[in-house]
C-alpha cells in the first residue's frame, strides 16, 4: 500500500516537473511582456521533436539532442517575437492572444506535415536507463533524474532573477515597463530575450520528455498548455513560486487520479481549479488583476 | 434642517507604509460647493477612490444620505447618486460622443438591460443624453467618434459622462486640467449653473487657486491623509498650517 | 445602414436562401446548411467577442452541450425535435450560466484561460463518461423525425426539407441578434468593451452584463449544436474541443469583429475555403492559422470592415478627383 502511494507520488512529481518547465517559461513571458503565450505548449512539443531529430542524426546521443533541440526552438521563438508579436503589443489583448493561437495552429500542423501525423517512438538514454528499487518496486532512474532537474531549474531561475544584473533588469521591466525604458533599458531587446528564454525553458522540458513519454505526438503541446494554464491559475499568473508549487500539486493530483480514479483524472484538476478560483481568485501567489 | 449628504467617519487607508487616509472625518452638506486641495500625494485622489468605491478602506465608515455605503460596490453607489469624473479623460474612445453620454443616461433611467428596442429611439434616456450634450456644448459633435475630439473637448465629455448619471454628489477630479481658457470658462460656467440650480453638490479637486477661491463655498485642505484646514476660502487663505504646507511659507 | 435598406437586404437574403433550398443541388444545400449553422454559432459568439470584448476559448463546450442534449433526448426520450432542441439549448444555457459565473469575475487573460480550461473540462467529461456519451465514438444514428405543429405535420427527413428548418432558425437568429445589437443592452456591452471601469462608474453592474452576454452567446452556441447534430445525425466529443472553439473566433475575425454582418461573411468564406483546402491536405488548419496571422498583422477589420474602410476612403477621394479634372 505504502509502496503504491510512494510510487504514485514519484510519478506525480516527475509529471509535475515537465509542467513546471512549461509553466515557468509561460510565467516569465507573462510577467515581463504581459502576454499569455498560447503557443508555449507548441514550443514544448517542438523541443521534443527537434531533440528527437537531432538525436537521430547524431547517432542517438541524447545530450546533444538536449542541447540542439531547444536551440532550434530558440530560433523559432526569436522569429515569432521579433517579426510578429512585437507589432501587436499596442493592440487590444484579444489580438495578442489570437496571434499566439495562430502559431499554435501553424506549428501543430507543421509538425504533422514534417514528421508525419502518427506518433514517434523514442529511445532510452544510456547512463540513465534502467530502474532502481524503491520500496520493493522498480522506478525508472530517468524519472528520478527529471525529479531532480525540476528544483534545479527552479533554483537556477531564482538565483538568476535575484542575484544577477540581468535578473534585476528583468524584474525591473516586469514591474514597470515605462520606468525601465526611462532609465535606459532597451525594452524591445529585453522582451525578445525574455521570450526566447521562456521558449527555451519549454523546449528543454520537451527535450527531456523524449525518453520519458515513450512516444511523441503532435497533440502533446495542446495537452500540456492546458495543464500549464491550470497551474498558472492555481499558483497565480506571474508568480514563479506559484507556478512551481502549482505544477507539483497538479502533477501529484493527476498521478493519483490516474491511479485511483482513472475515469476522472483530468476532471479532478479542473475541480481543484474551480475551488481555488472561488476561494482565492488570484491564485495563491498571484497579485490580483488590474 | 439639512441632513448631511455624506458623512465620513474615521476613515483609514494605508498602502504599506504610505498612509493615504488617517482617521479622516468629514461631513458634506448638500448644496455646498467644496474644493479639495492639497499637495501631490496628500491623498485627494485616494479619498475620492475610497468614497466612490474604487478602493476599500482599512477601517472606518462612509454614510451617504444616512445609508452605510462603505462596502457597497461602485455601481450601487452611482445609482444612489454618488458619482465622479476622472483626472485623465476616461471616455469610450470608439463610440460616438452621443453614445458616450447615452450609457450613463441609460443607467440613470434603469434602461440598460433592455434587450429590444433601438437605443436611438425617442425615449427619456436619449432625450437626457442629447440635453447633456447641449449643456456642455458638444451638441454639434454628437456623431463624431469620441477619440476624434480635441483634448479639451474630451475633458468636457468626461465631465458630461459623469453628470449624465444624474448624481446628487459629484466628485470632479481636476476638471480643468489641460483645458484652454475658453473651455475652462465653459465648464466652470456649467458647474456654477448646476450648483446654483441645486441639482448637484460638487466636490472639486483643484490645483488652480483662482478656480478654488472663485467657485467654492468651502475649502478642505489635505496633507498626508489628514485634514489640515476646513472652512471658507478666506479662512483657508489665512490658515497658517495650510500656508505652510501648500504655499511654502 | 438605415432601417429601410436593412429590411430590403434581409428580404433579398431570405429570397435567395429560399431559392437555394428549392432549386439547388444536394451538395450546395448541405454546404448552405453548414454555413447557416456556423453563422448562428458565430453571430452569438460575436456578441461576446466583438461587442463585449471578451475572448472565450470554451464556447465549443456549449455547442457540445446543445448537441449532446439533443442527442440524448432523441435516444432516451423522444426523437421529436420540438423537445430535443429546447432541451439541448437549455442545457447549453445552464452550463454557460454556471461556467460564466466563474469566468466573468475575471478579465481578459484570466478570462481566456478559464474559459479554455472549463471548456476542456466539459470535453474530458464527455470523453470519459462513455456509458452516457459514447465516449470517443460519440453518439450517432440520431433521427430527423417529422413533428407536428398543431394540425400540420412537418417532415424533415430529407436534407432538402430539413434545410428550411435550419433556415427558419437562421433568420430568427439574424433578426434577434440584430435587435440585441441595436438595443440599449448592446450599447452597454460596447461600453464595457471600450472602458469597463467607466461603465461601472456610470452606474452599471459590469459583471452582470458580461454574464448576460456570456449566456446569450452560450445559448446560440447550443442552438447551433442541436441543429448540427440533426444535420449530421450524430455528434462526437471533438465538438467540445478547444480547437472547435477557434471556429467562431476565426469566422468573426475573417468577416470583421466589429460589424454585424462580419460573422455571416466570415462563415461563408470559412466553409468554402475549408472545403477547397481539405481536398488538398488533411492539415487545412495550418492554412487557417496563416490566414489568422495575416489578418491580425494587417487586416483586423476583416472582410466587411476592410471593404467599409475602402468605401470611406474612396468617397473621401472623389471630390479631389473631380477638382483635378477641371
Amino acid at each position: 500500500m505504502l509502496q503504491s502511494i510512494v510510487h504514485v507520488c514519484l510519478a506525480g512529481l516527475s509529471t509535475g516537473m515537465f509542467i513546471w518547465l512549461v509553466a515557468s517559461g509561460l510565467t516569465l513571458i507573462f510577467g515581463v511582456l504581459g502576454v499569455l503565450n498560447f503557443a508555449h505548449g507548441s514550443f514544448y512539443m517542438l523541443g521534443a521533436y527537434f531533440c528527437y531529430t537531432a538525436l537521430h542524426f547524431q547517432g542517438n546521443n541524447f545530450w546533444l539532442g538536449l542541447i540542439f533541440g531547444p536551440l532550434a526552438v530558440c530560433v523559432i521563438g526569436f522569429v515569432v517575437e521579433r517579426f510578429f508579436l512585437r507589432y501587436v503589443y499596442h493592440l487590444a489583448l484579444p489580438y495578442q492572444l489570437l496571434l499566439t493561437f495562430a502559431f499554435v495552429l501553424i506549428f501543430d500542423n507543421l509538425v504533422n506535415i514534417i514528421w508525419g501525423a502518427g506518433s514517434i517512438g523514442s529511445p532510452s538514454v544510456p547512463g540513465l536507463s534502467g530502474s532502481v528499487l524503491i520500496l520493493g518496486r522498480g522506478f525508472p532512474i530517468y524519472n528520478l533524474f527529471i525529479i531532480a532537474m525540476g528544483p534545479l531549474v527552479a533554483l537556477g531561475l531564482w538565483a538568476f532573477l535575484e542575484k544577477t544584473w540581468w535578473g534585476r533588469i528583468i524584474r525591473a521591466a516586469a514591474s514597470d515597463r515605462e520606468m525601465a525604458a526611462a532609465i535606459g533599458i532597451k525594452v524591445p531587446l529585453l522582451y525578445t530575450v525574455v521570450f526566447i528564454f521562456g521558449a527555451w525553458l519549454a523546449a528543454v522540458g520537451g527535450a527531456l520528455a523524449v525518453p520519458y513519454v515513450g512516444l511523441l505526438t503532435s497533440g502533446m503541446g495542446q495537452a500540456i498548455i492546458i495543464e500549464a494554464f491550470v497551474v498558472a491559475v492555481i499558483g497565480g499568473l506571474g508568480s514563479l513560486k506559484g507556478a512551481f508549487l502549482g505544477a507539483l500539486v497538479i502533477g501529484l493530483l493527476s498521478s493519483f487520479g490516474t491511479r485511483y480514479i482513472p475515469t476522472f483524472d483530468m476532471f479532478l484538476t479542473f475541480i481543484l481549479m474551480a475551488v481555488v478560483l472561488l476561494w482565492r481568485p488570484q491564485g495563491f501567489f498571484g497579485e490580483g488583476e488590474q | 434642517m439639512s441632513e448631511a449628504l455624506l458623512e465620513v467617519v474615521k476613515l483609514n487607508k494605508a498602502f504599506g507604509r504610505v498612509v493615504a487616509a488617517r482617521d479622516l472625518n468629514l461631513v458634506l452638506q448638500p448644496g455646498v460647493l467644496t474644493s479639495l486641495i492639497g499637495p501631490n500625494g496628500a491623498g485627494k485622489s485616494t479619498l475620492i477612490n475610497l468614497l466612490t468605491g474604487f478602493l476599500t478602506p482599512d477601517s472606518g465608515s462612509i454614510l451617504f444620505q444616512g445609508r452605510d455605503i462603505t462596502h457597497l460596490p461602485i455601481y450601487r453607489r452611482v445609482r444612489q447618486g454618488l458619482c465622479r469624473s476622472f483626472q485623465v479623460a476616461n471616455i469610450f474612445p470608439n463610440l460616438t460622443v452621443l453614445q458616450n453620454v447615452t450609457i450613463p443616461a441609460l443607467a440613470a433611467r434603469r434602461r440598460g438591460h433592455c434587450l429590444f428596442g433601438r437605443v436611438e429611439r425617442e425615449t427619456a434616456h436619449s432625450h437626457d443624453a442629447k440635453q447633456m450634450l447641449e449643456r456642455i456644448g458638444l451638441g454639434s459633435a454628437a456623431h463624431s467618434p469620441a477619440c476624434a475630439l480635441s483634448h479639451g473637448d474630451q475633458r468636457l465629455l468626461e465631465v458630461g459622462i459623469a453628470m449624465a448619471a444624474r448624481p446628487q454628489l459629484l466628485f470632479l477630479d481636476e476638471p480643468t486640467a489641460g483645458m484652454n481658457p475658453v473651455e475652462r470658462t465653459k465648464i466652470l460656467g456649467n458647474i456654477r449653473q448646476l450648483a446654483e440650480d441645486g441639482a448637484i453638490t460638487f466636490v472639486i479637486v483643484e490645483h488652480d487657486m483662482d478656480v478654488v477661491f472663485s467657485l467654492s463655498d468651502r475649502v478642505v485642505a489635505l496633507n498626508h491623509g489628514e485634514i489640515i484646514g476646513d472652512g471658507t476660502p478666506d479662512e483657508i487663505q489665512s490658515n497658517p498650517k495650510v500656508r505652510e504646507v501648500y504655499l511654502g511659507e | 445602414m438605415n432601417r429601410h435598406s436593412t429590411t430590403i437586404a434581409t428580404a433579398i437574403l431570405l429570397c435567395v436562401l429560399i431559392a437555394v433550398g428549392l432549386f439547388a443541388g444536394r451538395f450546395i444545400i448541405y454546404l448552405a446548411m453548414r454555413v447557416m449553422i456556423l453563422c448562428i454559432f458565430a453571430l452569438g459568439y460575436n456578441i461576446l467577442l466583438g461587442r463585449t470584448g471578451l475572448l472565450s476559448f470554451g464556447h465549443a463546450a456549449f455547442y457540445a452541450c446543445g448537441a449532446y442534449g439533443l442527442a440524448l433526448t432523441s435516444i432516451h426520450i423522444t426523437p421529436n425535435p420540438m423537445l430535443g432542441i429546447p432541451a439541448g439549448v437549455l442545457l447549453a444555457a445552464v452550463m454557460s450560466l454556471i461556467i460564466g459565473f466563474f469566468c466573468v469575475r475575471h478579465t481578459e487573460i484570466y478570462f481566456a484561460m478559464l474559459t479554455l480550461a472549463f471548456g476542456m473540462m466539459i470535453y474530458s467529461l464527455i470523453w470519459n463518461l462513455r456509458s452516457i456519451t459514447g465516449g470517443d465514438d460519440g453518439l450517432y444514428g440520431i433521427m430527423r423525425t417529422s413533428f407536428s405543429l398543431g394540425i400540420v405535420n412537418i417532415p424533415i427527413m430529407k436534407e432538402s426539407q430539413y434545410y428550411f428548418m435550419v433556415l427558419f432558425f437562421f433568420m430568427g437568429t439574424l433578426v434577434s441578434i440584430h435587435h440585441i445589437h441595436r438595443s440599449p443592452f448592446g450599447l452597454v456591452l460596447s461600453g464595457i468593451r471600450e472602458n469597463h471601469v467607466r461603465t461601472e462608474f456610470a452606474g452599471l453592474p459590469v459583471k452582470r452584463y458580461r454574464l448576460a452576454a456570456f449566456i446569450i452567446s452560450g445559448f446560440y452556441a447550443g442552438l447551433a449544436g442541436t441543429l448540427s447534430t440533426l444535420l449530421e445525425s450524430g455528434i462526437t466529443p471533438q465538438a467540445a474541443h478547444w480547437s472547435h472553439s477557434a471556429e467562431p473566433v476565426l469566422v468573426s475575425l475573417i468577416g470583421g469583429m466589429q460589424t454585424f454582418t462580419g460573422p455571416v461573411a466570415g462563415s461563408v468564406v470559412y466553409i468554402v475555403l475549408r472545403e477547397i483546402i481539405e481536398r488538398f491536405t488533411q492539415n487545412w488548419m495550418l492554412w487557417f492559422g496563416v490566414i489568422l496571422l495575416v489578418i491580425i498583422m494587417g487586416f483586423r477589420g476583416g472582410i466587411v470592415g476592410s471593404t467599409a474602410q475602402l468605401f470611406k476612403e474612396r468617397r473621401a477621394l472623389e471630390p479631389s478627383r473631380r477638382v483635378s479634372h477641371e
